[in-house]
Formats: structure tokens, C-alpha cells, sequence
């Protein structure tokens, strides 16, 4: 029986990535991205590999479409249903503002639920789960009507201490359901303490429900999928459409939690302990920490100036990439956060772009490929790039090559921010990790960035232009909840703790057991997520079953010190427990052993590149699959594959292990 | 008070400008990276939710070079925080892996629970920069629990005072010192929970600066702290110069502690001259009654923040901001009362009070880059618990309001505005940590003041007493001088604090500063400030009420 082809497709703003693989097969393609009809896209992205859906056993899909309308603010209008007293909360939030120094711009976005379709129900809960006003019957009705009246199509239900005692929300939502086709409860969404986190996740989600059930409906009933279609979520794997459906929240970080998860996958094969990814695009940077093969996950983010709390993978975006603008200012020069876009782009692209990005000093420092640049869709004009460059480089009195080699290295620097924080945030000594650079522009940084925080391991990795689309087919069907449960380290409730682990436990696997899985194949993960008494954020902290308490501390008091460098001998809490229910893969990156190394010329050219203020060094060009395992190729040289450019510096090394994966270590000090 | 430095500054061009960059951008992460480090650790739940504290890092002389997304308000004390503790702490004695706590007003600094660590960093024995961290501890001793004493009378019955201390040195914590810390403030454990969090901070900033003089040289990274602060200095002195030329007075008042008991006013003569200014407080009332006074680091920290408003420019808020401006206070205002006398709710009351009357001043100046009056007090509530050990339990929470109107665009509802930034404490984590039932939470319809735009919504929260005895603090200003509309905008509609007791039912007014018991069943009614309007009202009236 001929096995089929399992095809991963990431559609991103301006791209659409297609990684295919069966057995030691791979075959990858780069497309334009056609965000308004995603069934095209989908069959598009399939052909362009040379499958047909016959072919296909399981699409794995990122999608940056929830993503998107929350940015852009493009969400259907929701309502809300609050505890009496408290449906204005969403919009007094936590108080704070985002600029510390400027009135020029509003201190914070007003709700996504303006407050006509805000409505409190006469109900309460303690902070104990103790019902001290219940929710009658009469309160329901009168929730439902106004809900009706209101006119909207979906509505979020986030009532106080609902995480604790879900019961009014439940009872809420039969009823809603009769007037409405979308119903979110916060129970489900993010069954986590604080309430304006938690409503505003819900809000977000409701919201999201006719976007991602739309986007999903268009694309089984145009592609013939059913059944071998998935969607990839937040927190590094994949979920059925069903899931995608009720909690479309979950796709609020698809596309760069691939990246993530295609690390830790690679991570695992090659043994590596600890990578941080870099993913740069045009406008923004990713970049992630991955331990031990495992993706570091955190409790929320903000998404477009709104919280979103979920488990998703630890991901930090910075608005630094490819097309940043460059600025002048009194200190010298900013990059970014502006962005010249796909449309009129950086100068260098002739599309009418005039001022100067980071792409446009990478050009006329020679790093771009001016034959192959974008699969030669667009032709690279560097006299274009340096006139953008020019009145910068005026006002510095600099050179233009000086001023180019200064915006490459701010670039730099702006991004080394975002590593740092990832690193630090977990105690991790950022000059110990190995960077894992992919992305249109990661490969062509990476040296630079390194640099600046002390790295001196690069793995670029195989598939690194669609590594996001390859992440998708390395991952594991999996779903993921937090909870808040607060159990006291003294006197330890373990019934409690059972209690609830066994009640996630079967709500994470019924979408896998749907799928017909044997409960036996489903693989349990538990994190506890502990603080000492009267501390805010806990830490994660994983255990095995059974949970044992004497172990669960040693474990927690280690990771307390090695993160902030002091633990004390002091009551804890299990503030939170985080289970994730998978079904393995079993795709490895090492089964992928096909014609990478082909007989492609060796050395394609040269050009004169600058690395440094010295004046241009003459440097070879080479394709990325001439250079086969074990053979070690000394910088400077520029390995080019159709859609990316890695720029290895003079003192650095670079080799290509036997998964396609280049390795560059640095060698002068 | 500051000397004018009539050195002009240098040009751009001895350092790359590119690698300044590269190093304000690391310095900057520094900071933040500090921050981050304290918040994720502490203990306190101010700390922990509300946020309030801050991080910098200043060069070998104290001069601060890069801050944290932190409170403007500290942030600015900071500025003289490790200047005046180099004045009594020889260069000399500090040593690598030191951390000195500090929190004297008079040394640089506010009010007692704003509690310093400022750790001096070395680089291969040579002295380059310091990592300071500031804490907002829940109670710092003093006559009542939560350390706002309303009768206190000198700085003494505000808490402990502690003058620069070394706590840490390269052998860990010194064990006497801090059990003698904590034998002098409640909730113990708490405290030395927020003192690791703090030293741990420090210690992130330490590192960071290390690597970064391991990989430019000590010398570059130094040079470097020097010109942001010129940089900086460049833009505020091109600000100043667009501002027209000429003497602009404003006044502005605190509700309480004046003469006669009444309003206490805070006055300012700005004069521009070219491209420097001079910010005169003298004319401001006497010290007063209460613990509204505060000490020339705080008003310096509010004249840097509105100064830079004014000037229309963005920059990096360091110690070259305040070169071009020269600031008066006179000795026996409330803005220099000398030492020893109670200034806790100063800090983050008649800070705001001066900036907005420099606001006020300017109206008719730069009306585009002000807004109209809006929730300028912390308006905190403080509840106590006594536990059955001794301690206590405290719950500190602030309140925002309606954001001023501007002249392009309506205020925002239900936010902190100008110096402050701390957030409050969602709900459930309120009821699940202290006695305390919160029964709404609600926006108060109408409060923001009309106007062609008009001033942002306050909001009404009402706390229910859950544990038999608690002791209430209150520190609320613009209870009774409401927040100002500006060019023709309506006022904002003041504070309001009502308790009404469980027993009868039976509703009393709480004054703004107050010390006072409550019993089970009591309720605690916030109302918070709309924000001014700005500009008349196209429909020329104002609405009722």
C-alpha cells in the first residue's frame, strides 16, 4: 500500500511555505501567499510540490489568519456577559498605560466590547468555588434576551471565579446557544485566575469563532481534506478543526510556534541542549528558547496591545526585520519599528520604495544574491539601495558602506534585546545556547546577531526559508490546558490535585480518542506551576506521575535558584497545573536522507561583500547542496539555496551535518 | 536645586555612532532585564501586580544613562539617588559584590517605603556604573500599619529609617542587618522575599554591564554613558528653544494640610530663555499639616517628566535632560521642608500637583502638547489585618480615573496618568489573598468633565469587610480641588470615599488622609475622577451634574 505524503503549509503575510515529505522524500516550494482565498492557497500550495489530493495522507497547516484580525483589529462584533457589577472591568483592565512619556497617543486600546454589548447577570461565586448568589433562571433568560437584542453572533461568557467553579457559566450556556451560534466560556478558554485576563482571551476567542470557522469551513469544503486536515496552535502542535473551531484562540500564534516546535524537533535528532530560535522576517523577529528538546512555554502574551493568556510557546516578537525603516536620530540611527512592508518594500526592490531598510544595507554590502533574490521575482537594484542610504550617511559624515555596515549592526543589537529576554526570563546564560536562524533574513544576521550576545554556534537549518511548513510535519498532535488550582505545599490536598489532573486529562484526550485513537497511544505531560506563598508568577516545574510531593519540591526550590539566583526555605504553592495530551508523530528529522546533496555546481561566484569598515572582500558563492557532510568550508563565503542567503564572516567555519542542517561555529576569537 | 551648566555640549563624533547605539540598546535591556527579575519574584502583591517599583543604571558618578519601563516618578528620583549616596558614601569604601539598602528622603530620595539597593559595579577592580533597584514596600514600621501615618508630625513616626547600609556583600546577605530590618517593619517574611527579589535584580543589571565592558572595553562603555546623557541634553535644549521666550505662571492646589486646613497651593514661574528654562516653586505654600510635603528629588523628577512633555521632543530620559533647567524651591515650602518631616504621601500626591502646574502655566503656550486635569493621586487604600501571630496583612491598592481631554481626542477611561503607572489588583486575586469582598467594579457614567473633547470616565469600586477588625488607610487627593478643564473644558468630577458601617447601614465621608478602623460588614466606597474637558463644548453647556 503506498503511503502518503505529509504536507506542511504555512501561509504568512506575504508567503506561503509547502514542505512535503514521505519516507526519506522532501520537497519544498515558496509561493505567493493569497490571504483572501485560503482553499486556493491550500490547493495551490499542494500542486506547487507536485502532489495531487490523493496523494496526500495529512495536511498540517500554520495560519496567521487569527493572528491577523487581531492585529488589525478585522473581528466580527461580540458581547459580553459579566457578573453583575463587573461587566465594565474588560475596559478598566489593570490601569496601566503602554508610553510612560507621550500624550499623544491614547494610553490604552478601548475593548474589543463596547459597553452596549456588555451585560451582568445577577449570580456570584467566592473565591472558593462557594456559590454565595446563584444564577436563576429568570437571570438566564433575561442573559439570553439581551444577548439577542443586541444583534451579534457570538458572545464570551467570563464570570467571577469561574475557574474554580464553572458551574453558572455552564449554566449559561445552553441557553445562549439558542440565540447564538458562537459561545465562549472563560472556563474553557483559560481556566486561570484574574479576571481581566481571562475575560479579555474570552472576548478575543468569541470573536474569533465565525473568523476561524469560516476560514476552516471554506477550506474542507474547497479541498476535499475532511478527515487529513489539521491546524497548528500556540503552544507547539497540532489540533483537529473541530478544536480549532470552539477555541480559535489557540491559533493566535500558529505560524512562529512552528518555527519553534521544528526546532525542538531537530533539537531532539541532533542532540542539542539548548537552541534559541531566530526567525526574521520583514517586519518583525521571533525569537524562542528550546531546552533539552523541549519548547519553553509561557502563560500569555499580548497580541496587538490586548492580553491573550494560554499556554503558547514562549515566543518574543520584535518589530525589527528586513524591511525596518532607518532613521536618523540625535543618538545616531533607529531601526525600525516601521516597516517599509511588502508594498512599496525596501528601495533595493525597485518597487517604489525610497527609504532606507535593513534589506537595503545587506545590499549594498553584497550579501543579497542579486541573480536569485526571491526566487527571482524581483530584481535587486543596489544603486536604488545606496541613494536611500545616502542623506544618512551625509548628515554622519560616513561612508555609505560604513553607514550600511552601522544599520546592520543596530538591526543587531535591537534583536539581541529580544534574546535576552528570552533567556533571562528562564535563567539561561544566552552565550552557552546555539542559535537556530531560519526565515527569509535569519541566516543572513545570524553571525552578526550572535555577535552581540556572545554566541558562537550557528545551526541553519535544513528547509530554513519554509522551516516554519517543515515544523508543522516534525510536531505532535497535542492538546494543551492550564488550570488554576492553588494547593498549599503544607498539608498537600493530593485528592485535589488527582482530581483535577484526572478531569484535564479527559478533556484533553476526547479530541484524540475522536480521532480513534487507543487511549494507551496518548502520551501525558504534566507541569506544575508552583510560587513560594505570596509570590505572583510561578515557574514551571515538570513531575511525572505518580506526583510526588517531597520531589515536586526539591525540583521547584533547584529551578527557583537557577532563575533568580535565591530560593528560601518558605511555604510554596501549586498555583497552576499545565497537561498536554499528544499523540506522537514518530516523524524524526533523522529520516530524512534524500537528494539533498545533489550535483549542483559548486561554486557559483563570487562577489564583493563587506564585512567590516576594511573595504570589500572578494568572496566566494556557494549553492547550498554542494556542500555534502563533513566537508568544512572556511569563511568568508555566502551559501545560497533559491530563497535564502547564509553569510558566513571571515573566522567562521561552516559544515553541512547529514540532515542538511548547516552548521557554522565561530573560530577566531 | 540645580547649577546651570553653561558648557555647551560637546558635537556628535568621538564615539561611532552606530555602536552608541548598539550599547544604549543593551543598557536599556539592562534595565528592563532588572525589572523583569523583581517583578517576577517578589513578594508583595503591590510588587507583584501593581508593579511598582523600577530599575536603572547610572554611571560611576550617580548620573542615570538608562532606565526601565518603569514609574516616571521614581525614575526621575533616581536621577540623585546614587549622586547624594556618593556624598555619604565614600567611593572608597564600596567593593565588588557590595549592595547597599537606602531609603532617607533627604539622601536623594521620596518617602520610606520606597526602598533603594544600589549595587556599584566593578570591572576588573575599576569602579564603572551602579545597578540600582527601587521597591515600594507594603509597610515600612511606623505608627500604623501600611506606613502612612495621617498625624504624623515628623518622619520618625513614619517607619524606619534607614541610612545607606552595605547588606550584601561578595560573601552573601549580613544576617544581623537584615533581621534588624525586619524586626522593624510588618510582615517579615514578605519583606525578605522582596529584599532577595531586589538583590537579584541588581545582580541581572551587574552582569549585563559586565559584558558589555568585557566586549567594548570599560572605557568605551563609560564614554558612552556620558554622551547619551549630552544626547539627551541636545534634544531638551532644541525643545526649549521652540518654546516662545518669556515667564508663564501656574497654580495648582492639594485638597488638604493648608493654611488653615484648606487647600494648599503649589505654585510655578517658568521662565524660558533661549534654549534653558528655570522652573520657580518658591512662591508654593509653607510646609504643611499633613504628610503632603516632599524633597527637591521629587519635585526635580516631576519638572524632568512635564519638561519633557513640553518640549515636544522624544528622548532618552536621563541625567542630561535636567542640564538646561534650573529649579527653585525655597526651604520651609512643602516642596523643601527640610529634614525629618512626614512626606509619605508627597511622593506621588504634590508630585503630580507640580506637574500640573506647569501645565496649567502653559495652556495658552503649548495647549497641543498638554491634557487637562485628570487622576493626579495614587488614591490609595490601605487595609490591614491583624493576624493571631502579631503580624499583619496588608492589601495596598491604587486607583486611576479619567485621563484628561487633549485637544485632539477624549480622554481614556480608567487609567493612571503622568508619574504613576502602578496597576491595580485584579478581583480574584484581591478576594482570594485578603478579607476583603469587592462587590462592583464599575465605570462612573459622566464624571469626565464636557468639552470639544471630553475628559475620560472615573470608576466606582466597592470593598465589603470580611474579617472582624481592619485598620483603613486613605491617601486620596482631588477628593475636593477637581481635576481642571483646559481652554474652556469642564472640570472632571472629584473623588468621592464614603464607608458605610455594616451594622446600620449609616454612610460617613472619609477624608483623603485618614487613618480609621473597620469592622465586618463595613463597606468602602471608591468613587475615582473624571478627567477635564478640553476646549467648550460644541452644544455650549455642560451636562447636568
Amino acid at each position: 500500500m503506498a503511503v502518503g505524503w505529509l504536507v506542511g503549509i504555512d501561509i504568512g503575510g506575504t508567503f506561503t511555505d509547502v514542505v512535503a515529505i514521505r519516507g526519506r522524500d522532501m520537497r519544498t516550494a515558496k509561493l505567493a501567499s493569497r490571504p483572501d482565498a485560503p482553499a486556493a492557497a491550500i490547493s495551490d500550495g499542494i500542486a506547487a510540490v507536485g502532489l495531487a489530493l490523493e496523494d496526500i495522507a495529512n495536511v498540517i497547516h500554520g495560519t496567521t489568519r487569527v493572528t491577523n484580525a487581531i492585529v488589525e483589529d478585522k473581528l466580527p462584533p461580540v458581547a459580553l456577559i459579566a457578573t453583575q457589577g463587573f461587566s465594565d472591568s474588560i475596559e478598566i483592565g489593570r490601569l496601566r498605560r503602554h508610553e510612560l512619556y507621550r500624550l499623544d497617543v491614547p494610553p490604552k486600546r478601548p475593548p474589543l466590547v463596547p459597553a452596549e454589548h456588555r451585560f451582568g447577570v445577577d449570580e456570584r461565586m467566592s473565591f472558593q468555588g462557594e456559590v454565595t448568589r446563584p444564577l436563576n433562571e429568570h437571570a438566564i433568560k433575561q442573559a439570553a434576551d439581551d444577548v439577542r437584542r443586541s444583534g451579534v453572533r457570538s458572545v464570551a461568557v467570563c464570570l467571577l471565579h469561574s475557574y474554580i467553579n464553572p458551574d453558572h457559566e455552564r449554566a449559561l450556556a445552553s441557553a445562549l446557544r439558542e440565540v447564538v451560534p458562537h459561545v465562549s466560556l472563560s472556563h474553557r478558554v483559560n481556566p486561570e485566575a484574574r479576571e481581566f485576563e481571562r475575560a479579555s482571551s474570552t472576548v478575543l476567542n468569541a470573536a474569533a469563532m465565525p473568523v476561524a470557522v469560516d476560514y476552516i469551513d471554506e477550506i474542507l469544503s474547497g479541498s476535499a481534506l475532511e478527515g487529513r486536515f489539521q491546524l497548528f496552535h500556540s503552544a507547539g502542535g497540532y489540533a483537529s478543526p473541530d478544536v480549532a473551531r470552539e477555541r480559535p484562540l489557540i491559533l493566535a500564534l500558529s505560524g512562529p510556534a512552528a518555527g519553534v516546535a521544528g526546532t525542538a524537533a531537530l533539537a531532539r535528532a541532533r542532540g542539542e541542549d539548548t537552541l534559541l530560535t531566530f526567525d526574521m522576517g520583514g517586519t518583525t523577529t521571533d525569537v524562542c528558547l528550546v531546552r533539552g528538546g523541549q519548547i519553553e512555554v509561557s502563560s500569555g502574551r499580548s497580541i496587538g496591545g490586548r492580553p491573550i493568556r494560554q499556554p503558547m510557546a514562549a515566543v518574543e516578537t520584535i518589530g525589527a526585520g528586513g524591511g525596518s525603516i532607518v532613521r536618523l536620530t540625535p543618538g545616531g540611527l533607529s531601526v525600525g519599528p516601521d516597516s517599509a512592508g511588502a508594498v512599496p518594500g525596501p528601495a533595493c526592490y525597485g518597487m517604489g520604495g525610497t527609504l532606507p531598510t535593513v534589506t537595503d544595507a545587506n545590499a549594498v554590502l553584497g550579501l543579497l544574491d542579486p541573480a536569485t533574490r526571491l526566487g527571482g521575482t524581483i530584481t535587486l537594484d543596489v544603486e536604488g539601495a545606496k541613494r536611500s542610504l545616502a542623506p544618512i550617511a551625509d548628515a554622519l559624515g560616513k561612508s555609505i558602506t560604513e553607514t550600511a555596515l552601522g544599520v546592520h549592526r543596530i538591526a543587531n543589537a535591537a534583536m539581541a534585546r529580544a534574546l535576552r529576554r528570552v533567556t533571562v526570563e528562564r535563567g539561561v546564560d544566552g552565550r552557552r545556547c546555539t542559535l537556530l536562524a531560519f526565515g527569509g533574513a535569519g541566516p543572513m544576521h545570524a553571525t552578526g546577531l550572535a555577535r552581540e550576545v556572545g554566541i558562537r554556534r550557528i545551526i541553519v537549518p535544513v528547509a530554513s526559508s519554509a522551516f516554519s511548513a517543515y515544523g508543522c510535519l516534525l510536531s505532535d498532535m497535542s492538546y494543551t490546558q492550564q488550570r488554576t488550582i492553588r494547593l498549599k505545599g503544607a498539608a498537600f490536598d493530593a485528592d485535589a490535585l488527582e482530581q483535577t489532573r484526572a478531569e484535564m486529562q479527559d478533556e484533553l484526550s476526547r479530541p484524540l480518542l475522536d480521532q480513534g485513537l487507543a487511549r494507551a497511544d496518548i502520551a501525558m505531560a504534566y507541569v506544575g506551576l508552583a510560587r513560594y506563598d505570596g509570590q505572583s508568577e510561578a515557574i514551571a516545574v515538570p513531575f511525572d506521575l505518580p506526583f510526588d510531593h517531597d520531589r515536586f519540591a526539591i525540583d521547584f526550590n533547584r529551578q527557583h535558584h537557577e532563575i533568580f539566583g535565591y530560593a528560601m526555605d518558605e511555604p510554596w504553592v501549586l498555583e497552576g497545573l499545565r497537561v498536554t495530551a499528544s499523540r506522537p508523530s514518530g516523524i524524526a528529522l533523522g529520516s530524512l536522507e534524500s537528494d539533498l546533496h545533489d550535483h549542483a555546481p559548486d561554486t557559483v561566484g563570487h562577489r564583493d561583500c563587506h564585512f567590516d569598515a576594511g573595504g570589500p572582500t572578494r568572496t566566494p558563492c556557494l549553492s547550498r547542496p554542494s556542500l555534502a557532510p563533513g566537508r568544512e568550508v572556511a569563511g568568508p563565503a555566502i551559501i545560497v539555496d533559491a530563497w535564502s542567503t547564509t553569510v558566513v564572516p571571515p573566522g567562521w567555519m561552516i559544515e553541512s551535518d547529514s540532515y542538511g542542517n548547516l552548521v557554522m561555529r565561530e573560530v577566531a576569537p | 536645586m540645580n547649577d546651570v551648566p553653561r558648557r555647551a555640549p560637546s558635537l556628535p563624533g568621538e564615539i561611532d555612532p552606530f555602536l552608541i547605539e548598539v550599547i544604549r540598546h543593551a543598557l536599556s535591556a539592562a534595565a528592563e532585564e532588572m525589572s523583569l527579575v523583581m517583578t517576577r519574584s517578589a513578594r508583595s502583591s503591590v510588587l507583584r501586580e501593581g508593579g511598582d517599583l523600577s530599575s536603572t543604571i547610572t554611571d560611576a558618578d550617580g548620573e542615570l544613562a538608562a532606565q526601565g519601563r518603569d514609574l516616571p516618578m521614581h525614575l526621575g528620583v533616581m536621577a540623585y539617588t546614587v549622586k547624594h549616596f556618593l556624598k555619604r558614601v565614600p567611593r572608597e569604601r564600596l567593593r565588588p559584590g557590595d549592595a547597599w539598602l537606602l531609603n532617607l528622603p533627604d539622601i536623594g530620595g521620596n518617602h520610606l517605603p520606597d526602598v533603594k539597593l544600589i549595587r556599584p559595579i566593578f570591572h576588573h577592580g575599576t569602579l564603572v556604573a551602579f545597578a540600582v533597584n527601587l521597591a515600594h514596600w507594603p509597610d515600612i514600621g511606623g505608627a500604623w500599619p501600611g506606613s502612612y501615618y495621617a498625624e504624623a508630625f515628623d518622619s520618625i513616626q513614619e517607619g524606619l529609617r534607614i541610612p545607606p547600609i552595605r547588606l550584601f556583600t561578595s560573601d552573601g546577605v549580613d544576617r544581623e542587618k537584615l533581621d534588624f530590618i525586619l524586626a522593624n517593619v510588618r510582615g517579615p517574611t514578605e519583606r525578605e522575599g522582596d529584599i532577595m527579589a531586589q538583590m537579584a535584580a541588581t545582580r541581572a543589571g551587574e552582569r549585563r554591564v559586565l559584558e558589555l565592558c568585557d566586549e567594548h572595553g570599560a572605557d568605551i562603555v563609560t564614554a558612552t554613558l556620558a554622551r547619551l546623557c549630552d544626547l539627551s541634553e541636545i534634544e531638551m535644549r532644541e525643545g526649549l528653544r521652540a518654546i516662545p521666550d518669556g515667564i508663564y505662571r501656574g497654580v495648582d492646589h492639594m485638597d488638604l494640610g493648608g493654611p488653615g486646613g484648606g487647600p494648599a497651593a503649589v505654585r510655578v514661574t517658568i521662565r524660558i530663555e533661549g534654549d534653558e528654562a528655570e522652573f520657580d516653586l518658591s512662591e508654593s505654600d509653607d510646609v504643611v499639616t499633613n504628610h503632603y510635603n516632599t524633597t527637591p528629588f521629587v519635585v526635580g523628577s516631576a519638572v524632568a517628566y512635564a519638561a519633557r512633555l513640553l518640549s515636544g521632543r522624544d528622548m532618552q530620559q536621563n541625567g542630561g535632560t535636567l542640564r538646561p533647567i534650573r529649579i527653585v524651591t525655597r526651604p520651609g515650602s512643602l516642596l523643601d521642608p527640610g529634614p525629618n518631616k512626614p512626606v509619605v504621601g508627597g511622593n506621588h500626591e504634590t508630585s503630580q500637583r507640580i506637574v500640573d502646574a506647569i501645565f496649567r502655566a502653559m495652556e495658552d503656550v503649548v495647549p497641543e502638547r498638554i491634557s487637562a486635569g485628570g487622576p493626579t493621586t495614587t488614591a490609595v487604600l490601605i487595609l490591614s489585618k491583624p493576624c493571631d501571630d502579631g503580624t499583619w496583612k496588608t492589601f495596598f491598592e491604587v486607583h486611576g480615573g479619567g485621563e484628561g481631554a487633549r485637544h485632539d481626542r477624549d480622554g481614556c477611561p480608567a487609567v493612571r496618568v503622568h508619574l504613576g503607572n502602578t496597576g491595580n489588583t485584579p478581583v480574584e486575586m484581591i478576594e482570594a489573598l485578603h478579607a476583603v469582598e469587592v462587590e462592583r467594579q464599575e465605570l462612573r457614567g459622566g464624571s469626565g468633565g464636557d468639552g470639544q473633547h471630553r475628559g475620560g470616565d472615573g470608576y466606582a469600586m466597592t470593598y465589603r469587610i470580611l474579617a472582624p477588625r481592619m485598620m483603613l488607610t486613605t491617601c486620596v487627593d482631588r477628593m475636593v480641588v477637581p481635576p481642571f478643564g483646559l481652554l474652556g473644558g469642564q472640570n472632571g468630577k472629584p473623588y468621592r470615599l464614603t464607608l458605610v458601617r455594616g451594622e446600620d447601614g449609616s454612610e460617613h465621608a472619609i477624608p483623603g488622609v485618614a487613618n480609621l478602623q473597620v469592622r465586618r460588614g463595613d463597606r468602602i466606597i471608591i468613587e475615582t475622577c473624571g478627567g477635564g474637558g478640553f476646549g467648550e463644548a460644541r452644544h455650549g453647556a455642560a451636562l447636568p451634574g
